[in-house]
């Protein structure tokens, strides 16, 4: 990494510009570097760099490892799976913008609004995020159940029951619902803290310069929320772009490879198929496209503190 | 977060009646959303103290007509809670430790302390926030395994030491400690390590309380990597025995599966209506560095 490259420039600086004896006054300095520097090495830098190693090689526990070239990264781009998960993993970070991504901000504004109880929603929308997902699997299989409590309200409209989970066209919508409902609490209490941050007199003078509700929203609370807009799109981006467990645990992909996302393959790579070499080369493919999205979301979080 | 006579809204807004509408509009729908909160978190409960035929009855009910908390003993009985408890909480307080003592120890470095090269330093630990998991986790894997601690606690302990973002988070906060308290400890002769325990560790309770919700609950809800690195029900955390015992066994009746989530679910529950106050600022400090 850049690591390297960032290392000749300072030494002969500071070298010349400390004597020898000085160097006793930073043992202590390094010492407590020391441990992190071993442990980020041994166990992000060191996995970093095998992972790159490990996508030109056939991994074999049993027989060891033999370099293959460019033939890991050739098979992906020959199985098909691979194209279905890319388009997957889109469809889930879409829908998961267009189902999720509004929610917190809507309810931030409106419990902003609230006279009363404030505090109590709050509480109640960042609940779920508490409870261990596990027990979130479980109960949600019983909810989306075809005779479930969803699907009774939904028959009740006079509507056909849906099968949400073993629906192709449902089991994707779904799983971006379960976990809108689960996580949004978190987002929202990042907006709401912007929210109440607004200055009251902005309101004041815009209301008295007639400014109805819907313009005070629009010109007022979301251009002073957009920072944290911007950042948490991001952040869902990236977070979303590798999400595979809910996928995994609820579904383990299907029904028929509907829900088979990027980083679910990644695994079925490594762990079903023993395949650990084109497991490491789906790895390195993912880096390059992801760590573009990093540093521009790195950028943005940086102009938000200044 | 204070309490103002106007948002958005002013009392004045709230006089017509248009208005009146939107706002009464807009708390009824919190009000929907906060009883599509609560209302799973309840049925959880209710599910378990019901017969397995009712939870399993169309239409669904919502309160049980029968209470048989006889199903808690039956959960009790069928799943070793307190072994994987007791797991957690090992993960849990390696994990802290390692937090404390490798990540603090270096955000009170680069914070404090006069080392050279420190930019180099820091751009060693915080560049691998660019690197997404995924293209790690295959490799890292097989590095656990290369060094041999498939199937111990230190597979999860060590690499909990590996955290740039909380690295980003106390340097943060120790950058706002006052250098000349630790001036002058070093003045009266204070070693570095003391400093650290005795001045900048106790002034920095709010971050590691808060960094200890963020560790526990990892500990606590992370049921996919320790599945992997775990092999042994000496050694599995909570979640990933309910996720291997509960949640994909189909000959467990449903009743007894609700009875054993609502033993798992409320003392999170509680302990977050407790400490609400630090876990919403760490949110805040997650939020605004990303």
């Amino acid at each position: 990494m850049n690591q390297t490259s960032a290392v000749p420039i300072r030494p002969l600086e500071s070298q010349t510009k400390r004597p020898p004896t000085k160097w006793k006054k930073h043992i202590w300095g390094y010492l407590f570097l020391l441990p992190a520097v071993a442990i980020f090495f041994t166990f992000l830098w060191m996995p970093i760099g095998k992972g790159i190693i490990f996508s030109f090689f056939h991994i074999d526990f049993v027989k060891g490892d033999s370099f293959v070239g460019w033939a890991n990264y050739s098979k992906v781009f020959k199985d098909p799976e691979v194209t279905i998960s890319v388009k997957n993993t889109l469809y889930y970070m879409g829908l998961g913008v267009v189902i999720g991504f509004w929610v917190p901000i809507l309810f931030a504004i409106a419990i902003s609004e609230m006279r009363r109880f404030q505090g109590f929603a709050r509480i109640a929308a960042y609940l779920p995020y508490v409870v261990p997902v596990v027990v979130l699997y479980s109960l949600w299989r019983w909810l989306y159940d075809p005779v479930g409590p969803i699907n009774r309200v939904i028959t009740k409209l006079g509507f056909d029951s849906v099968l949400f989970l073993t629906d192709k066209a449902w089991s994707m919508i779904s799983i971006v619902f379960m976990e809108t409902w689960q996580t949004f609490g978190s987002a929202m209490l990042i907006y709401l803290a912007a929210v109440l941050s607004i200055p009251r007199d902005w309101y004041e003078a815009a209301e008295i310069d007639g400014a109805g509700i819907w313009k005070r929203i629009r010109h007022i609370t979301l251009p002073a929320i957009k920072n944290q807009i911007v950042l948490l799109f991001l952040l869902q981006l990236i977070a979303t772009s590798q999400g595979f467990q809910t996928q995994y645990a609820l579904l383990d992909g299907g029904p028929n490879n509907a829900t088979l996302t990027y980083a679910l393959l990644v695994q079925r790579y490594a762990f079903t198929r023993q395949d650990y070499g084109t497991a490491s080369a789906l790895g390195v493919l993912m880096f390059l496209v992801l760590g573009l999205l990093a540093v521009i979301q790195y950028r943005m979080s940086n102009k938000g503190e200044a | 977060m204070k309490t103002t006579d106007r948002g958005i809204l002013s009392n004045y807004d709230l006089k017509k009646p248009g208005n009146k509408i939107v706002y009464y509009l807009m708390t009824l729908i919190v009000l929907v959303m906060v009883c599509s909160m609560l209302y799973p978190m309840i049925i959880i409960f209710f599910n378990g103290v019901k017969l397995n035929t009712e939870v399993n009855s169309f239409p669904p009910t919502f309160l049980p007509s029968e209470w048989h908390f006889e199903n808690y003993h039956k959960a009790w009985i069928y799943i070793k809670l307190p072994l994987f408890v007791r797991n957690t909480l090992y993960i849990f307080a390696g994990n802290m430790a390692m937090t404390i003592l490798v990540v603090g120890f270096a955000a009170f470095s680069l914070s404090k302390m006069n080392v050279p090269y420190k930019k180099v330093i820091q751009y060693f630990f915080l560049l691998t926030l660019f690197i997404p998991p995924t293209t790690y986790i295959i490799p890292n894997f097989i590095n656990l395994r290369d060094l041999g601690l498939m199937n111990t606690f230190w597979a999860l302990w060590l690499p909990a030491g590996a955290n740039a973002f909380y690295l980003l988070l106390l340097k943060s906060f120790f950058d706002g400690i006052n250098i000349e308290m630790f001036e002058s400890g070093r003045i009266d002769g204070a070693s570095e390590p003391r400093l650290f325990f005795q001045i900048a560790f106790p002034l920095s309770i709010p971050i590691f309380a808060t960094l200890a919700i963020f560790v526990f609950s990892t500990a606590w809800n992370d049921w996919y990597w320790p599945q992997l690195i775990l092999s042994s029900d000496q050694r599995y955390p909570l979640a990933t025995a309910i996720y291997k015992y509960v949640v994909n066994v189909r000959r467990l009746d449903l009743n007894l599966k609700f009875a054993i989530l609502s033993m798992i679910t409320f003392p999170p529950v509680l302990v977050f209506l407790f400490f609400q106050k630090y876990i919403v600022r760490g949110l805040h400090l997650g939020g605004v560095k990303g």
